[in-house]
């Protein structure tokens, strides 16, 4: 039973990993980061009741606070950017390497 | 019980210290934040307090190893000193902050605090003792740093670092948080000891499962510190960012990072096992391209900025290397290469950026001639660069002389090789500029406002190190060596 859900969890995972590699805006991008790390807490929390320690339970609540931080902040960082270049297309973004 | 969880907060003042710094600086912000003229008194409370925490570090010294917090987190020499070497890195960098023209007057306060609560995020890192504190103690580091990289708000080469950096902070993040699930689920806890005495306990099937997990938990670290499949964020992050920011990223968070790494290497690979023979050669493979791709990349560059973002790279790859030889001579040739590096590193980031202020770009043609105008400062840069090559009898020389030697103790002599080829190949590239600081002809006669008779002396202290561990660095290694370097 507990192995459908590591298939689900892996499947998130890489769900959110491929998102964040292929998608082109920002906003999907930060969308399938939280894909990503909905797949891990998942996982944790299988984990724990494989085990029977309560330990990765316990990791879970802090990367739900700790991955709602970073998307706050990346957004707020998406949307210093689009005021000035009124695009969120990781395509038309890349003034650094240039 | 409960009240034995107390009695060892003692051992911890170091972190409760910067903690209050921390929020009596917000507090001091947010009432002289109109104030233009009492904002110096803010540099001198954060001076002060971490001039503090690194007195209180000193008094941590020497004591014995032990776990606190429920073996949450272990105070110990190794852990202590790195600290150290850290809270000097900050206190650079504030310097730097305060005069350098690439930060806005108005944000410089700013700047001090998150590089307070980043520093707060590197002691955790530092001495982090199971994978949660571990796991703050990477994020408490990175989510300081995306604010830190953008800082720049009118800037959008400034907020496209920061950018960058939280979209490579999170995915990395995520594929470590994945790597270690896996550990917990088949090791079946999240203390470090606790994991260390599973390893050589394992089945072949278990090892089966570890060996990707351990590859995807090197992912957060290496991110950290820019190691090579993760490093492509830190050149653009760190030419993005403004100058006393790349300084500080240069130095804090790849310190922490190192730290980290070396305690995991040491704690769980301990025993022989094929878990350490895989992580080993990972090192190895990992330590080995560092040091290259870093090199060979900086010779390219035309801006010195993103030319020391390079070579940074390649002094993590060397740092790598020393780490792989697992015993106490290598961790303290690590610490050793630390000490020296975050000298050398402020030196030149100093240099760099006062001659980027008063040009407005820090191509290596805006140093040309820099020796008849400055003659002083051409000649620490000239000192800092010779150093970061490893020319003897610079500390640079001793640093890699010891993790060399430390490699060929334990045959591991074709990255002694790799290490050694490196080398030649940097000379290239920093002795560039030393090329044209000294044989070309100067560009104009401007005098450069940064380098006031102060700034001069601030730079001269920080170059004496470069030399006194470059001479004298047996005394400084026996005293560091006296006490025990390791944790259990």
């Amino acid at each position: 039973m507990s192995s459908i859900y590591y298939y689900l969890s892996a499947f998130l995972f890489c769900l959110g990993l491929l998102g964040t590699i292929f998608k082109k805006d920002l906003i999907s991008i930060l969308l399938c980061l939280e894909l990503m790390m909905g797949g891990v807490s998942l996982l944790m929390i299988l984990m724990s009741r494989a085990t029977g320690v309560l330990e990765s339970q316990l990791i879970v609540f802090f990367m739900i606070i700790i991955s709602a931080c970073e998307v706050a902040i990346g957004l707020s960082l998406i949307i210093a950017l689009y005021r000035k270049k009124q695009t969120i297309y990781t395509d038309d973004i890349k003034i650094i390497t240039e | 019980m409960h009240l034995n969880y107390l009695a060892n907060i003692g051992r911890y003042i170091p972190e409760i210290l910067l903690t209050i710094l921390m929020v009596g600086l917000i507090l001091l912000e947010t009432t002289y934040k109109e104030d233009e003229k009492n904002r110096r008194y803010i540099f001198i409370t954060a001076i002060i307090g971490l001039v503090a925490t690194f007195a209180a570090l000193l008094a941590n010294m020497g004591g014995k190893a032990e776990a606190i917090f429920s073996n949450a987190i272990v105070i110990d020499d190794f852990s202590t000193l790195l600290k150290m070497v850290m809270v000097l890195g900050t206190i650079g960098a504030v310097y730097l902050s305060r005069f350098s023209r690439d930060v806005y007057e108005s944000l410089k306060t700013e700047f001090v605090i998150m590089a307070i609560g980043i520093l707060i995020g590197g002691f955790l890192l530092a001495s982090a003792n199971n994978m949660l504190t571990f796991y703050l103690g990477i994020e408490t580091l990175s989510i300081l740093s995306y604010v830190m990289a953008s800082l720049k708000k009118n800037d959008e080469r400034s907020s496209e670092a920061g950018l960058k950096y939280a979209l490579y902070g999170g995915i990395s993040a995520g594929l470590m948080l994945f790597g270690m699930s896996h550990i917990f689920g088949v090791i079946g806890t999240i203390q470090f000891t606790g994991i260390a005495k599973m390893v050589p306990t394992l089945s072949p099937v278990q090892i089966a499962i570890l060996m990707p997990s351990f590859l995807l938990f090197f992912a957060g670290i290496g991110y950290k510190i820019a190691s090579v499949p993760f490093h492509m964020w830190s050149p653009d992050v760190y030419e993005g960012s403004p100058t006393p920011v790349t300084t500080f990223f240069a130095i804090v968070p790849k310190l922490a990072g190192i730290a980290g790494l070396v305690r995991i290497t040491a704690i769980f690979f301990a025993v022989d096992s094929p878990l350490k023979i895989g992580w080993v050669g990972l090192m190895i493979v990992i330590s080995a391209l560092t040091m290259t791709v870093g090199n060979v990349t900086a010779i390219g560059q035309k801006s010195v900025k993103r030319m020391l973002a390079y070579s940074s790279i390649s002094h993590a790859g060397i740092m790598l290397a020393g780490l792989i030889v697992m015993n106490n001579v290598g961790i303290r040739a690590v610490v050793f290469y630390a000490i020296t590096y975050v000298f050398m590193t402020l030196v030149a980031f100093y240099i760099v950026s006062i001659v980027q202020d008063k040009y407005g770009n820090d191509n290596f043609d805006r140093f040309s001639g820099l020796i008849y105008r400055y003659p002083f400062m051409a000649v620490m840069m000239t000192v800092v660069m010779f150093s970061l090559t490893g020319l003897p009898p610079l500390a640079g020389f001793v640093a890699k002389y010891n993790i060399i030697q430390s490699l060929i103790n334990t045959r591991n002599y074709s990255l002694a090789v790799v290490l050694g080829l490196n080398s030649v190949v940097s000379a290239y590239y920093y002795l560039k500029i030393v090329r044209i600081m000294v044989l070309k002809p100067q560009e104009n006669n401007e005098t450069i406002e940064g380098f006031g008779f102060l700034n001069q002396m601030v730079i001269v202290v920080m170059t004496i190190p470069v030399f006194t561990l470059g001479i004298f660095w047996e005394t400084v290694m026996s005293w560091a060596g006296n006490a025990k370097l390791f944790i259990q």
